[in-house]
């Protein structure tokens, strides 16, 4: 800006500030720190909060604030330059493997279970299923988007491949998924989560599981193709450190393995097309599609109503941080049931569930002021709708296109393009044994080619 | 005088063998490739020179709106005003969400102000 400021900051965030500014260039930026949190907090709260002390420095609020603008620069403060930092050497000093595995958990380089460790030896086999080379380019990372990239080439996302526990014929889909440069712990005081679909020729090639259990641990290339996903985002993305990169105040379990599964496409209705195809990929091609979100329920439910129907009421109801889009995981056999009753592709019945599914009023009038106000003053359609009492279902749709596009504008921004028509997204897995399914409020991201990465 | 100095050239770099040798081959010790990625490295930025006073001077208090914060960004203006008359408060929302950037606003605060106060969640 080029002008004096002064950032005021919750005292929770020290670290993240300290770190961030450190980064950017500016260590000795002038901070004032207020308790935590201020969101909302009444006034009189707050101006005893400003009365008061910065609770890190101990010193007067506003003082602080006006010496912060004022108070002459010390030489420090004015250079310019390089600011230090450690040198990255490709090969760590030699220890015992118990060393080794210990110095890996404290520099948090693993998820918190043990890895395989990444010898020359077992790196290099992993690197001869890709024609790539060892130091080309595969992309850059960040936490967020106020974070700094960091940068890696084939041969250090073959090292984590090692450390996941990947066999050398997961590595071209590894490959693939770094490549997006998306990472799977999404910096935010909410928790986010992130799941990764896999489809093609390469699901029955590498092994992986579409059937009874595809979502849970019970495959190794479900598994460790998933586990890899975070071990880059932490050691190749920056992400992951409690306080400094990740601040989900309560995490995500699905982060372990970000919900990573194949579709079952040979379990698709007829005329329902693979994840890959919907978004413009061959069925020949093998690609890998991330999606991002906070959370997935598994709805067991049997039901006089039609299946379909189930599914529409749960989507109108359905409530959590992410109120704005939607991914139904289908069984088979929950997929043939929607397709015979009149759906005969996705696509149909995601236009369908987006256009036969209202908001709740609570959760309607909570996230429209403006629609609020103009019902308080008795403006049509909104004072009508208001009349009906929070629990009523006022008819405007969560599920379109335009509504996804108006939340977090620095994540939606990262997204490809092809879109649907709806923020509903359809996948296929599982094996059968019952019409269960699973729906939470995940959002296409991205797809990338594996074979690309051959 | 010369022998000896050949001497201990050459024990010392018969211990320096022997001890690589050992370095490399106890068989409990591995070396491991290292997971971690580049980092790019940080230019320091030379902060804004300050003035010797703001009275007389307008400060800019930005709001980036977080959520439900608006009570504390009004009492803090309300509270500088009072403590600091001499100096012109201006309360302004930043563009858009808290995580939308305002090149704008940014260059009427280099135009119009001394210095800024910007407020951020949570």
């Amino acid at each position: 800006m080029g002008v004096p400021a002064v950032p005021i900051i919750t005292a929770r965030f020290k670290e993240l500030v300290t770190t961030i500014s450190y980064k950017k260039g500016i260590p000795n930026m002038r901070i004032t720190y207020t308790p935590h949190p201020i969101t909302d907090r009444p006034a009189e709260l707050c101006r005893q909060y400003i009365a008061g002390n910065d609770p890190n420095s101990g010193q007067p609020m506003l003082g602080q604030i006006y010496a912060g603008l004022s108070r002459p620069l010390s030489a420090e403060d004015s250079k310019a330059g390089f600011l230090p930092r450690e040198e990255r050497t490709r090969l760590l000093p030699p220890d015992t493997p118990e060393h080794l595995m210990e110095y890996f958990h404290e520099q948090g380089f693993t998820d918190g279970s043990p890895v395989i460790l990444p010898t020359e030896e077992k790196v290099a086999e992993m690197l001869r299923a890709t024609s790539r080379q060892p130091d080309e380019w595969v992309g850059q990372m960040r936490p967020s988007p106020p974070h700094e990239a960091w940068y890696y080439t084939v041969e250090m996302v073959a090292v984590n491949a090692v450390m996941a526990g990947a066999r050398p014929e997961y590595f071209p889909t590894i490959l693939a998924l770094a490549g997006k440069g998306v990472t799977s712990m999404f910096s935010s005081t909410s928790s986010f989560a992130r799941m990764v679909v896999v489809n093609g020729p390469l699901v029955d090639e590498i092994g992986m599981n579409t059937g009874i259990g595809a979502m849970g641990p019970v495959n190794r290339a479900n598994s460790a193709i998933g586990r890899c996903w975070t071990l880059i985002s932490k050691n190749l993305g920056g992400s992951g450190k409690p306080g400094e990169t990740y601040l989900g105040s309560q995490g995500n379990p699905l982060n372990y393995n970000n919900l990573c599964f194949p579709e079952n496409e040979a379990g698709l209705p007829a005329g329902w097309k693979p994840l890959h195809v919907q978004k413009g990929f061959k069925k020949s091609d093998s690609v890998v599609s991330v999606f991002s979100g906070w959370s997935m329920s598994d709805i067991a439910w049997y039901s006089p109503l039609p299946i379909y129907e189930v599914i529409r009421g749960w989507l109108e109801h359905f409530f959590s941080f992410g109120t704005t889009q939607a991914t139904l995981v289908l069984d088979p056999i929950v997929a043939a049931d929607v397709a015979a009753s009149g759906h005969p592709t996705k696509e149909s019945f995601a236009k369908y569930l987006a256009e036969n599914t209202g908001t709740p009023g609570w959760l309607y009038w909570s996230q429209n002021e403006k629609a609020l106000e103009q019902a308080k003053k008795g403006v049509e359609p909104y004072a009508g709708w208001l009349r009906q009492g929070p629990g009523a279902v006022v008819p405007v749709s969560r599920y379109t296109r335009g509504a996804a596009a108006g939340r977090n504008p620095a994540f939606m921004a990262s997204r490809d393009s092809n879109e649907t028509s709806t923020s509903i997204e359809i996948v296929v897995t599982g094996g059968g044994t019952n019409t269960f399914w699973s729906g939470g409020d995940f959002g296409y991201v991205g797809s990338a080619s594996v074979d690309d990465w051959r | 005088m010369k022998s000896t100095a050949v001497k201990i050239l050459g024990l010392a770099l018969m211990a320096a063998a022997a001890a690589s040798i050992g370095w490399t081959a106890d068989p409990a010790r591995i070396v491991v490739m290292n997971p971690q990625g580049i980092k790019p490295e940080i230019r320091k930025i030379p902060m804004a020179a300050r003035p010797a006073s703001l009275d007389g001077k307008t400060v800019y208090i930005v709001d980036t709106k977080y959520p439900n914060t608006k009570p504390f960004v009004e009492e803090l203006h309300a509270a500088l005003k009072a403590k600091y008359p001499a100096t012109t408060w201006v309360l302004k929302d930043k563009f858009g969400g808290y995580m939308d950037d305002d090149p704008n606003l940014w260059k009427e605060v280099k135009a119009k102000a001394a210095g800024a106060i910007v407020l951020v969640g949570h």
